[in-house]
């Protein structure tokens, strides 16, 4: 390797460095200066709670046992409602792919439901499955399961018109034009549809909590606010950032292994 | 049947909704085994029109190609039409896996026109890590693996640079003629046209009719390169121009 290659990969190195030491900064700044401005009353501890009482909330929390529970119960329900909206919204989308007709006749009432506000539907989630996890598992899939099968039925329509013609003139059939050319061209649209369902499936998920849980993450801030401790409602809204952004690393890793030829 | 194709009062209609086009009209065309034809028309006149029927992907037009049965027909398109999520090799084998064909003796073959073109180390490489011309390259090794006996060549070389156009259509034009192949090429380079075929048909603007038929006939034969020195080069050049509807349609 060139003294001069060496030097632009090296720059390269520095650079990435550079934008974590910027971005560990940041958050070293926001936390300092919130626990600096509680600690001086200038902002309210009872309201915004402060790093150092979380803290202490967690620690309380994994002494009476039920810290883990509630992480778990919330990875759980999301999990679920993920895998759950991703496959259903996969089949439905091939189902309206192979059958154009019904996919006309529902395009209007998919996009009605899409653009409905689900929490309207939580009293009658509550009515029909009780107030356990599955109204949470109803509300997340409420929630992600209509763009997940508009996102991936659009991956299913794109196909490049090149090669469904090559295929056409292989005399390929229609089984091995869904499964050799339709479904893998539509990777990159699949993994889009991964990033918006994780998303959607959080928010779906908390509301669901917020709805009827005794346990998870969303439970844990309702009752925060129930008994005016607001430390438990700041910890359950860190424990979701860390979360949620932890959750959609793991896609973008898997996004990278699976589409790295593309 | 002394031709191994025969179009007869082959017309085509669009039906849209913004109304009707007429792409082509009454096209009369004999290809003799062996022949190389270029078509060259203005663009939009019903050039891909005409091959979609001819392979019999389009059903739904007037009149009537006549070929055998069992007649082996395969397409080469504008775009290299390689799927970007399988290797140089598995793009290859495309065609031969998809009709269940893939036998020892293809693979061999597969093998064989790999060297040829050299490019056998890229084999478990991706699309993407390649150029232009060698991708269609493997576009034209997946063509070949199917041994056809009629060749359907829609501006496979529009996409790529002059010089690539050049060495890789010499490529075609030799295995081609060494295979003694039929192929009908569309393009809309004259000289392309000129220096690869036997034939040059010139389609009118819409709704296009044969507007003429120019034979080509030069002394040396051997690479597209030595036929684009024949004296008699321009002369059809010129002929070809005098019929083209340019800027018309
Ligand atoms: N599927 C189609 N539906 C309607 N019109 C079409 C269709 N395909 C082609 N056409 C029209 O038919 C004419 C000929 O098209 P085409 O054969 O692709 O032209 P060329 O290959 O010579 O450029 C064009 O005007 C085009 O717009
Ligand atoms: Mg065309």
């Amino acid at each position: 390797m060139s003294a001069e290659q060496k030097k632009f990969l090296k720059d390269i190195k520095i650079k990435k460095v550079k934008v974590i030491i910027a971005q560990i900064l940041l958050l070293s700044i926001f936390l300092l200066l919130w626990e600096f401005l509680v600690n001086k009353g200038i902002i309210s501890a009872f309201i915004y709670s402060s790093p150092s009482r979380i803290i202490k909330t967690i620690i309380e929390l994994i002494k009476n046992h039920n810290f883990f529970i509630h992480i778990y119960v919330t990875l759980k329900e999301v999990f679920i409602s993920f895998v759950l909206g991703i496959s259903l919204g996969f089949i439905i989308a091939l189902i309206l792919f192979e059958f154009k007709f019904l996919a006309k006749v529902l395009d209007p009432f998919l996009t009605m439901l899409n653009s409905l506000p689900k929490v309207a539907l939580g009293p009658l989630i509550i009515i029909i499955c009780g107030a356990n996890i599955k109204s949470v598992i109803l509300m997340a899939l409420l929630i992600n399961l209509i763009v997940n099968i508009i996102t991936i039925y659009n991956g299913f329509t794109g196909v490049d018109e090149y090669i469904l013609k090559l295929f056409k003139s292989l005399g390929a059939s229609k089984w091995q034009i869904l499964t050799k050319l339709v479904i893998p061209s539509s990777y990159q649209t699949i993994i889009t549809s991964f990033k918006l369902c994780i998303s959607l499936t959080l928010i779906g998920v908390i509301m669901g909590e917020f709805l009827v849980s005794k346990e998870g993450i969303g439970y844990l801030i309702v009752y925060g606010k129930q008994v005016f401790n607001l430390n438990y409602v700041m910890t359950g809204i860190i424990l979701l950032s860390i979360i949620s952004y932890i959750l959609y690393r793991l896609i973008i890793i898997l996004e990278n292994k699976l589409l790295k030829h593309l | 049947m002394s031709n191994l194709l025969e179009l007869e009062d082959i017309t085509k209609d669009y039906h849209t909704k913004l109304g009707e086009v007429k792409a082509i009209k009454n096209i009369n065309l004999n290809i003799k085994k062996g022949e190389i034809i270029s078509i060259v028309g203005p663009s939009g006149c019903g050039k891909s029109t005409l091959l979609s029927i001819i392979s019999g992907l389009d059903n739904d037009y007037k009149g009537k190609v006549k070929k055998n049965k069992d007649l082996k027909i395969a397409y080469m398109l504008q775009s290299d039409a390689l799927l970007p999520w399988l290797t140089i090799y598995d793009n290859a084998i495309l065609g031969l896996k998809i009709k269940k064909n893939l036998t020892e003796e293809a693979q061999k073959y597969v093998d064989y026109l790999f060297d040829f073109y050299k490019l056998s180390e890229f084999k478990e490489s991706y699309p993407k890590n390649l150029s232009g011309g060698m991708k269609q390259r493997v576009a034209l090794i997946r063509t070949l693996s199917l041994k056809p006996d009629l060749l359907l060549l829609d501006e496979p070389f529009s996409a790529l640079d002059q010089q690539s156009r050049l060495l890789i259509s010499d490529d075609v034009y030799k295995i081609v003629k060494s295979e003694h192949k039929t192929v009908i090429l569309i393009t809309h380079n004259i000289e392309e046209a000129i220096s690869f075929s036997d034939r040059v048909v010139v389609l009118s603007k819409r709704p296009s009719i044969i507007k003429n038929i120019v034979n080509i006939d030069f002394k040396n034969q051997e690479s597209i390169y030595e036929r684009r020195k024949d004296t008699n080069y321009h002369k059809y050049f010129d002929l070809i121009w005098k019929d083209l509807d340019i800027n018309e349609c």
